[in-house]
C-alpha cells in the first residue's frame, strides 16, 4: 500500500486537498445552480399565471360585449320589424315536405 | 520535521472530509428525509399563509371554430395579512388596506383582529389585483403582509355557471370540485403538491425518472367543453326572459348535437355568480338539467306514436275515434279542449295533440310492449359527466292497470330529467338511435397530450321508417300549427312539439291551474344538426306552452341557422309576411 502511494507522481496529501477543493466547489456551484433554478422556476411560473389572468380578464370582456349584444332589444333601439322576409331559393335536399 | 507537518495535514485534512461527510449527511436529512417539511415552511414564509398557491386545471368552452375560451381558470393577485403582534399602527393600516382592497373586513372586525395579539397571522382582504397590491406592499407597513395569492375565476361569470361548477372546502380541509364539471372532472383538474420551486437535490437524488417522464403530468390536465359560449349566451338570455315573463319557479333548456350527444349549450334560470357565491342560496348550485325529475307532458307523444309505428300496431294512414274523453279504470281522461275529432288519421295526435290518440296508441301496443320501449328509453340514466344524475320515475308502469299506461303516453304520471327528456327524443333526430350525451370532447393532459374522450356509444331504439314517419308529423306542427302557420320556415324543415303538464299537487292529484311547459324540436327535420328542449315550471296567467316557449324557440332556431349557416333543406315560397 505505501509502495503503491510512492509511486504516484503526487503526494496523498495534495491529492485530498485537490478532492476536497473540487467537492466544496462542486457543492457551492450546485447550491448556486439550485437557486438559480428554483429563482428562475418561480419568475417562469408566475409569469405564466400573470398572463392566464391577463387572458382571462379579455375573456371576461369578450363574454360581456357577448351578453350585451344578446340582451339589446333592437324594437327599443328603434329598429322595426320587416313587413317580408325573403329567404334565399334552394332545392330539396333531403326535406320530404 | 518533513513527517510532522505530513501527519498534521492529514489531521486536517481528516477533519476536513469528517466535516464534508457531516455536511453531506445534514444535507440528506434536510434535502430528502425532512425535505417537504420545510418546503411548507418556506411556503409559508414567503408564498402565503396556507400550505402553497393554489392551483388547479382550467375548463375550456370551444367556439364554433375551434377556438377554446376559459370557462374556468386562474387569476393571480395578493392577498393581505396582518401580523397584531408587530402591527403599530391599526388605524393607518386598515386606511391603507382599504385604498387598495375592494372588499376587508369592516372597521371595527379589523381593529378586534388587530387586538388579537397571542395571533401572528390574519388573513384581513383578498383578490387584490397586481398593480394594488405591488402598492401596498411597497408601503412597508410594519405588521402587515402582502402575499401573493391565486383564485378560481370563471371569466363568464354567470355563464353556465351550473354546468362549469363550483370549487370550494366542502367539508375538507382542501379547495376541490363540488358541482359541475369541476366536480366530474376534479382528479384531472386537480393539482397535487406542485409548488413554485423545485426541490433539486432531492430531484437528483431520489426523484430522476420523475424530472423526465412526470406521472403527474400523465394524469392532471384541462378540460375542453362542447359547449358554444355565443350559443350558450343566446339560450341562458332567452330561458331567462321566458322566466322573468311569465314569472316562472324555474325554466331550462338544452341545445345537443343528435348525432354525437355532444351538448352545444344548457341552462337554467334562475342562476348565479360563479366568482360571487357569498350570498346564493345552495338550492341553486346543482344542476335541475339533469338532477331534476318532471312530468312533461305531451312532448312524449312523439315517442309513444313512434313506438307505435316501430312496433308495427299502427301505420301513419290508421285511424281512430276520437271521442273527446274516455273513462279507464274509472278515471277520466280527455282531450286537452274537451272536445271529440271523431275518425282521424295518426297524424293529428302529433298536430292537435291529442291525449286520447296517443292513450289510443298505448293501447294498441299493450303493456308489456310499451313498458319494454319506456324502459329502453328511460330504464337507465344517461351518464352524462355531471355529478348527481337523477332517474326517471315510472314504477306505475310495473302495475297492471291501463290507465297508467294511457297518461304515460302523453307524457303524465311519469317523469324524467330534461337530459334523460332530450336524449330519449334525440333518438327521433338520428335515425331511432339513442346517443351519449356528454360536455366534454377531450381532455389535454399536462404532458402535452390531447386525448379525445370516446362517447360513441348509442343505444338502438326505434327503426329508421317509424322516426321518418313520425317527423314528418312533427314538421306539420311548425309548418301549420305554431303561430297559426306563420314560423313556418320555407327553406328549412323544422320538426317540433309542444307539452303542457299539469302540476302534482303533492296529495296524490293534479292542480288544474298550474303547469309544467315543454317545447322540443330539431332541425333541419330529416337530417338534424341540433335538438333544442326548452321547459318553464309553474308561468303565471298562461295555459299552453306554444304561448310561453315558442317564441323563444323560433329565436334559437334561427339564431343557430344564421350563426352555423346551415344550409337549407327544402325550396319552398321564398317570401313570407313577417
Amino acid at each position: 500500500m505505501l509502495n503503491f502511494f510512492h509511486r504516484l507522481p503526487y503526494s496523498v496529501t495534495s491529492l485530498c486537498v485537490t478532492l476536497v477543493a473540487v467537492l466544496v466547489i462542486a457543492y457551492i456551484g450546485l447550491i448556486a445552480i439550485t437557486m438559480s433554478y428554483a429563482a428562475l422556476t418561480v419568475e417562469f411560473s408566475q409569469s405564466v399565471r400573470n398572463n392566464e389572468a391577463v387572458v382571462a380578464a379579455l375573456e371576461q370582456q369578450y363574454f360581456a360585449a357577448m351578453a350585451h349584444i344578446a340582451k339589446t332589444d333592437y324594437a327599443a333601439a328603434g329598429y322595426v320589424t320587416p313587413r317580408t322576409k325573403v329567404f334565399v331559393p334552394a332545392k330539396s335536399v333531403t326535406a320530404l315536405r | 520535521m518533513r513527517a510532522q507537518f505530513r501527519s498534521r495535514i492529514r489531521i486536517i485534512l481528516a477533519l476536513v472530509v469528517c466535516v464534508t461527510f457531516l455536511i453531506l449527511i445534514r444535507l440528506y436529512f434536510v434535502q430528502i428525509v425532512h425535505g417537504e417539511a420545510y418546503a411548507q415552511k418556506a411556503d409559508r414564509q414567503f408564498a402565503s399563509g396556507g400550505s402553497g398557491l393554489f392551483d388547479r386545471g382550467s375548463i375550456y368552452f370551444m367556439r364554433k371554430n375551434g377556438t377554446p375560451i376559459s370557462a374556468a381558470t386562474l387569476s393571480t393577485g395578493f392577498l393581505v395579512a396582518i401580523n397584531p403582534q408587530t402591527l403599530e399602527n391599526p388605524e393607518a393600516a386598515y386606511a391603507a388596506i382599504t385604498a387598495a382592497a375592494s372588499s376587508t373586513l369592516s372597521y371595527n372586525a379589523f381593529l378586534a383582529a388587530a387586538a388579537k395579539k397571542t395571533q401572528v397571522y390574519i388573513e384581513v382582504a383578498h383578490y387584490l389585483s397586481e398593480e394594488n397590491g405591488k402598492k401596498l406592499a411597497a408601503k412597508s407597513i410594519r405588521g402587515v403582509q402582502v402575499l401573493r395569492e391565486r383564485w378560481r375565476y370563471y371569466p363568464g361569470g354567470t355563464l353556465a355557471a351550473h354546468s362549469i361548477g363550483t370549487v370550494s372546502y366542502g367539508s375538507g380541509t382542501t379547495l376541490s370540485g363540488q358541482t359541475g364539471l369541476e366536480a366530474a372532472y376534479d382528479d384531472l383538474l386537480s393539482r397535487s403538491g406542485d409548488v413554485l420551486y423545485k426541490n433539486f437535490f432531492a430531484e437528483l437524488f431520489s426523484n430522476v425518472g420523475n424530472l423526465l417522464v412526470s406521472a403527474k403530468d400523465a394524469r392532471e390536465g384541462d378540460i375542453v367543453t362542447t359547449i358554444e359560449p355565443e350559443v350558450q349566451t343566446r339560450l341562458e338570455n332567452d330561458i331567462a326572459k321566458v322566466n322573468q315573463r311569465y314569472s316562472s319557479q324555474r325554466s331550462g333548456g338544452i341545445i345537443m348535437d343528435p348525432r354525437t350527444g355532444a351538448i352545444i349549450a344548457l341552462a337554467t334560470y334562475p342562476t348565479y355568480d360563479a366568482n360571487n357565491r357569498q350570498n346564493v342560496n345552495p338550492s341553486l348550485l346543482g344542476n335541475p338539467l339533469v338532477e331534476h325529475v318532471h312530468e312533461f307532458g305531451s312532448i312524449m307523444k312523439p315517442l309513444t306514436l313512434t313506438a307505435g309505428l316501430d312496433a308495427g300496431v299502427i301505420t301513419p294512414q290508421t285511424t281512430y275515434n276520437d271521442t273527446g274523453c274516455i273513462t279507464v279504470n274509472t278515471a277520466r281522461i280527455c282531450n286537452w279542449d274537451l272536445k271529440a275529432r271523431g275518425v282521424i288519421p295518426m297524424e293529428q295526435i302529433i298536430v292537435q295533440s291529442l291525449n286520447l290518440g296517443a292513450a289510443w296508441v298505448a293501447t294498441e301496443l299493450g303493456q308489456e310492449r310499451f313498458r319494454n320501449y319506456f324502459t329502453t328509453l328511460f330504464g337507465q340514466k344517461t351518464g352524462i359527466d355531471l355529478p348527481n344524475e337523477g332517474r326517471a320515475l315510472f314504477n306505475n308502469l310495473s302495475k297492471p292497470q291501463q290507465i297508467n299506461y294511457n297518461t304515460a303516453a302523453y307524457g303524465q304520471g311519469v317523469a324524467m330529467t330534461p337530459m334523460q327528456m332530450i336524449r330519449a327524443l334525440g333518438a327521433l333526430a338520428n335515425g331511432g338511435v339513442m346517443v351519449h350525451p356528454h360536455l366534454t370532447s377531450s381532455i389535454r393532459l399536462k404532458s402535452g397530450i390531447e386525448r379525445k374522450l370516446d362517447w360513441s356509444k348509442t343505444i338502438p331504439v326505434f327503426g329508421a321508417k317509424a322516426v321518418r314517419d313520425t317527423t314528418e308529423m312533427m314538421t306539420a306542427v311548425v309548418d301549420e300549427k305554431l303561430e297559426g302557420g306563420k314560423a313556418k320556415i320555407p327553406t328549412m324543415s323544422v320538426a317540433a312539439k309542444t307539452g303542457t303538464a299539469q302540476l302534482t299537487n303533492g296529495q296524490g292529484g293534479y292542480y288544474s291551474d298550474r303547469f309544467f311547459h315543454s317545447f322540443v324540436g330539431f332541425f333541419p327535420a330529416y337530417n338534424p344538426q341540433f335538438i333544442i328542449l326548452l321547459y318553464t315550471n309553474d308561468p303565471r296567467n298562461v295555459t299552453y306552452a306554444a304561448d310561453t316557449l315558442g317564441s323563444a324557440f323560433l329565436d334559437l332556431t334561427h339564431f343557430l341557422i344564421d350563426y352555423y349557416a346551415v344550409p337549407p333543406d327544402r325550396g319552398f315560397a321564398t317570401t313570407t309576411p313577417a
